[in-house]
């Protein structure tokens, strides 16, 4: 019992961080299934949205750290979601002429866009840690008997399968996802039934940045918020899209959460080696099951 | 084989031209407003360089953990140095060497079934866990910090040996392992190896119908990139007197990517030497006017990707092809692929 309670807070951390990955991996695993490209900028939009969320609350008259109301806190997470999207719908826009070439290239492109990004966060807002308010209905602690928990740990947790199952369902069960799942499968032939693939571009890379951003407006308070928080957030992110199967919905929220409790249970032995186990898992996935665990034979194999 | 032998001619003037405006640097660029350091930094990175475009221009290997590599050779001169009281260069070198052929081997037996983004995807994982690790074995590795106060040792010939303790004469060290290394790829690339590791980057499938074993030609490329950028990471070692973790970093494996792309790897043998001197001195001057040049750069890299993707060689092929075809109007054009053939 006692090791029960122990461990517990470290279960939960893993699960809440391992939502918000599976976040971040399904808007990466949307831009790979249906553009064929690997956006390494998807760190530093992250820590744009969180940045843009900051400003927002500012903007909107909440300082320092005070807590921000409610209409101020969901108006950031509205507006900075939006902000992203739309510097990821200029990222595209700016690398269409890589179409149709080497992939490498819209990589690279990406990896220069990442550089700027963070480079221009830092010019902006400066290099230091930013302290992240969040409003007080979900400031405090929680306590169920022996255990005090971070209310803010659980919203996140719930806001975040709130984010996958709408999603789940946007793709499943409306037109607009299954034509990105179709899109994802072979964008000439849908193309070729007459569907502006140009457009369906520009909304998947919107779609996928706005979910960077929305799980770093949700990260902010957990890690605090400074420039090259992305990396943190994007590296488990390939990961998981590798462990997961590429291109995989299913894959991408079971490996996610995989990877936020294998770190957070090996949190609880050793702090320092949380990161490592990752790849560990990463590595045992790969010998066992090349392809990730719901990965199939896929474009990016060749 | 006569053709190999006509084309060495030609490429032996223009190295040895290149060596020779290499030797004649530490004379004049204190004369320019730079410093002794930054000749033997930029060179450093140019055998560095040179190694990574094996696997990037002429294997299409999309290595974006190369970093580790690179610090993995610093590593091995360091710990040497450090836990073994090495006092040979050449052993130190070596490790340096023998440290990149394992990881590298390793790393490259994983991932080398694999190709294009998916390549790139594995890669990054490999890399920051090599990252990870140096910062995280502190008792090995001293942590961030890294293992400092290294000795730039002596080279010792047994009846005599030369002292390069000072920028100038490590730098002309660093000159003899480059002109070593830029030959040796040279007649690699130009063997039947090379043929075989550029028609797999051209087309993976045809070259196994063909009845290469690819992913063991994929490998042995991969290594021997490791190896040359193990290499450099042991010089830049004694350069830097310390290794540490920072150039193991995503960051720094994606700078390697972007100075080779930039330069134009992709398309030509001394990309990658462009590459690195525009790096660098891009750093120096824009970085003098303004602390966000590293966005700049990016933005002039995300620049070359859209409008120049073969980068400042290809530019300059471009211009001589255009140039060539003013002066002989009657000479038939060069069929296009050669254009995107490292040469």
């Amino acid at each position: 019992m006692e090791f029960f309670l122990d461990i517990l807070p470290h279960i939960l951390n893993g699960l809440t961080i391992g939502l918000l990955f599976a976040l971040i991996a399904l808007g990466f695993t949307l831009i790979v299934g249906v553009m064929e490209l690997i956006n390494l900028a998807h760190g530093s939009l992250f820590a744009l949205g969180a940045y843009l969320a900051l400003a927002t609350m500012s903007y909107l008259g909440a300082s320092g750290f005070t807590s921000p109301t409610i209409f101020q806190y969901s108006a950031a997470l509205v507006v900075a979601p939006i902000g992203v999207a739309g510097v990821g719908m200029g990222l595209e826009l700016g690398m269409r002429r890589t179409y149709g070439k080497d992939p490498l290239y819209g990589l690279l492109f990406t990896f220069g866009a990442a550089l700027v990004i963070e480079e221009g966060i830092r010019q902006f807002w400066g290099s230091n840690d930013l302290y992240f308010p969040t409003p007080s209905f979900i400031s405090g602690p929680i306590i169920l008997g022996d255990l005090f928990y971070p209310k803010y740990r659980i919203f996140a947790s719930i806001f975040a399968i709130i984010m996958i199952i709408l999603l789940w369902f946007f793709i499943e069960r409306t037109k607009v996802g299954a034509i990105i799942k179709a899109g994802a499968h072979d964008s000439e032939m849908v193309r070729a039934l007459g569907i502006n693939l140009t457009v369906l571009r520009a909304g998947v890379f919107a779609l996928g940045t706005a979910l960077a951003g929305i799980a770093g407006i949700i990260l902010g308070p957990i890690w605090g918020v400074r420039p090259h928080m992305g990396v943190d957030a994007v590296i488990p992110a390939f990961l998981i899209v590798v462990v997961g199967g590429v291109g995989s919905f299913r894959g991408s929220v079971i490996a996610g959460i995989a990877v936020g409790l294998t770190s957070g249970i090996t949190a609880y032995f050793a702090e320092d080696w949380s990161i490592l186990s990752i790849y560990i898992l990463l590595a045992v996935v790969l010998i066992v099951r090349q392809r990730g665990l719901f990965g199939k034979a896929s474009s990016l194999d060749t | 084989m006569t053709q190999i032998l006509s084309k060495f001619r030609t490429d032996f003037i223009k190295m040895g031209l290149v060596f020779i405006f290499l030797a004649t640097v530490p004379l004049w660029i204190g004369r320019i407003g730079l410093y002794d350091y930054i000749a033997l930094e930029i060179l450093i990175w140019c055998i560095y360089a040179m190694g990574y475009n094996l696997a990037l221009g002429y294997t299409g290997l999309p290595s974006f953990g190369h970093g580790a590599f690179f610090g993995i050779g610093a590593y091995a001169m360091a710990i040497y140095q450090f836990h073994f009281g090495g006092t040979s260069l050449w052993i130190g070198l070596s490790l340096s060497i023998l440290a990149g052929i394992v990881f590298g081997a390793v790393t490259g037996g994983l991932v080398s079934h694999r190709r294009g983004i998916y390549f790139a995807l594995l890669t990054i994982a490999f890399g920051q866990m090599f990252w990870f690790l140096a910062i995280k074995l502190r008792d090995v590795t001293k942590g961030e910090d890294g293992l400092l106060n290294l000795e730039r040792l002596p080279v010792d010939f047994g009846f005599f040996s030369i002292d390069i303790s000072s920028s100038n004469s490590l730098y002309y060290f660093s000159l003899v392992i480059f002109v070593i290394v830029v030959v040796l790829l040279w007649l690699l690339i130009h063997s039947n190896f090379g043929y075989v590791i550029r028609a797999l980057k051209q087309n993976e499938t045809r070259a196994q119908f063909l009845g290469y074993n690819v992913r063991f030609f994929k490998l042995i490329s991969f290594t021997l990139s490791c190896a040359i950028s193990a290499l450099a990471g042991g010089l830049f070692a004694l350069a830097q007197r310390s290794a540490f973790p920072d150039v193991m970093a995503l960051h720094w494996s994606g700078i390697i990517v972007m100075m080779v792309i930039i330069g134009g790897g992709m398309v030509s043998f001394w990309g990658p030497v462009l590459g690195v001197m525009f790096y660098f001195i891009t750093r120096d001057i824009v970085g003098g006017i303004t602390e966000a040049w590293l966005m700049w750069f990016g933005a002039a890299f995300m620049a070359v990707i859209v409008f120049q993707p073969e980068g400042i060689a290809g530019m300059w092929g471009n211009l001589s092809k255009r140039f060539q075809r003013v002066n002989t109007k009657t000479k038939l054009e060069e069929p296009q692929e050669a254009q995107h053939e490292p040469v």
